[in-house]
């Protein structure tokens, strides 16, 4: 946390999430996707972007069993992955 | 025989006027009398006149002299004073001037911040749809790590689930975090969190996270929490973040007591 006793230094504010906080997954409902995507990130060291499918089905998860509000994927960053690709190439441009 | 006497009248006229008159008394008495009253008079008169020109003529010099002297000093104070004055006035001026600027500081300073995003305030105006729209720049990687900290009476074991995450701006990504509550007693925990470098706070967007909200858990309980966010695609064009590659979230718990309404930061500055 940031003290307040340093003026003139530079200070971080926190901002609230865009769409508020996350329930908390209790049960375990969602465990299973979160494991995928664990998996995912560890075989591809790290690599957000080779794991975006997995995110993606999370998230879904989360929507199907009321731990998030329900929102068109395009609208959380998954525009790309949901356009069905036209041609293979399209699917290398793919993150 | 009068030309001799002429030359000799002419040649002793000053120095014996009287011998002269004598000399001359029988020859020309006319003449020399009417010299002699020519000279004398006319003379003594000159030096007369001469004598109380220059004593009339002294008193008057004195008199001005003094004057003019009193006048000068006279005119060098009047000088001093009104420079004094103006640089009083002067001085006073910039007295209030600074005390004026003094005030005006704060709502001055707080628009630079807002126009510079210095200190990692927000920028106003988040665009929510930029998520929708934004494209990842593929070519400026950047490694995200995550710390978990909790405070000390906080009897949770939190822990982020993986040390750290490759993200490129524009993208969305998605972290875990652990937490389990160890004791025999429900725990309400609420988090905040930092990010490090400050300026790169300012391109960190999350969509959704666990934070500034009271999470609850049961005695012997185990959570993951998530963290989903982005990097602003501005952060690649930025001069001030050329260097940034690293980027570290930190997550701290405190202990919140039931029912409590924290304010949620940041608002206040709206």
């Amino acid at each position: 946390m940031s003290t307040a006793m340093n003026f003139g230094a530079k200070t971080f504010t926190p901002r609230p999430p865009e769409k508020g906080a996350f329930p908390l997954d209790h049960f375990g409902e969602c465990k299973a996707f979160k494991e995928k995507f664990m998996k995912c990130l560890r075989d591809n060291s790290f690599d957000n972007s080779m794991c975006r499918l997995q995110s993606k089905d999370y998230l879904e998860c989360r929507m199907d069993h009321q731990l998030m509000t329900k929102e068109p994927l395009a609208k959380l960053g998954f525009r790309d992955l949901m356009d069905p690709p036209p041609n293979q190439s399209d699917r290398d441009s793919k993150p | 025989m009068l030309l001799p006497l002429l030359l000799r009248q002419a040649a002793s006229c000053r120095a014996a006027p009287r011998r002269l008159l004598h000399h001359q008394a029988q020859h020309d008495p006319r003449r020399l009398l009417h010299h002699q009253a020519q000279h004398d008079p006319r003379r003594l008169l000159h030096h007369q006149a001469q004598h109380d020109f220059l004593r009339r003529r002294l008193p008057p010099r004195l008199h001005a002299q003094s004057r003019n002297r009193k006048s000068k000093s006279e005119q060098q104070r009047d000088e001093w004073s009104t420079r004094n004055k103006t640089v009083l006035t002067y001085i006073a001026a910039a007295g209030v001037g600074m005390i004026g600027l003094s005030y005006a500081a704060v709502p001055l300073y707080r628009l630079y911040c807002q126009a510079s995003g210095l200190g990692g305030t927000a920028v106003a105006g988040h665009d929510v749809d930029q998520v929708e729209t934004m494209t990842p720049v593929k070519e400026r990687i950047i490694k995200i790590t995550f710390n978990a900290d909790r405070h000390a009476s906080m009897q949770w074991n939190f822990k982020p689930q993986q040390t750290e995450i490759f993200v490129v701006p524009g993208e969305t990504a998605l972290a875990f975090y652990r937490a389990k509550n160890p004791t025999d007693k429900p725990i309400i925990g609420i988090s905040t969190y930092n990010v490090v470098p400050f300026e790169a706070g300012q391109y960190f967007n999350k969509i959704q996270c666990f934070c500034f909200e009271e999470q609850r858990l049961n005695p012997h309980e185990e959570v993951d929490m998530p963290v989903f966010f982005y990097i602003d695609p501005e952060f690649d064009e930025d001069p001030r973040m050329a260097r940034v590659d690293t980027i570290t979230l930190s997550y701290t718990f405190f202990e919140a007591k039931e029912g409590q309404n924290l304010p949620l930061p940041g608002y206040s500055y709206n």
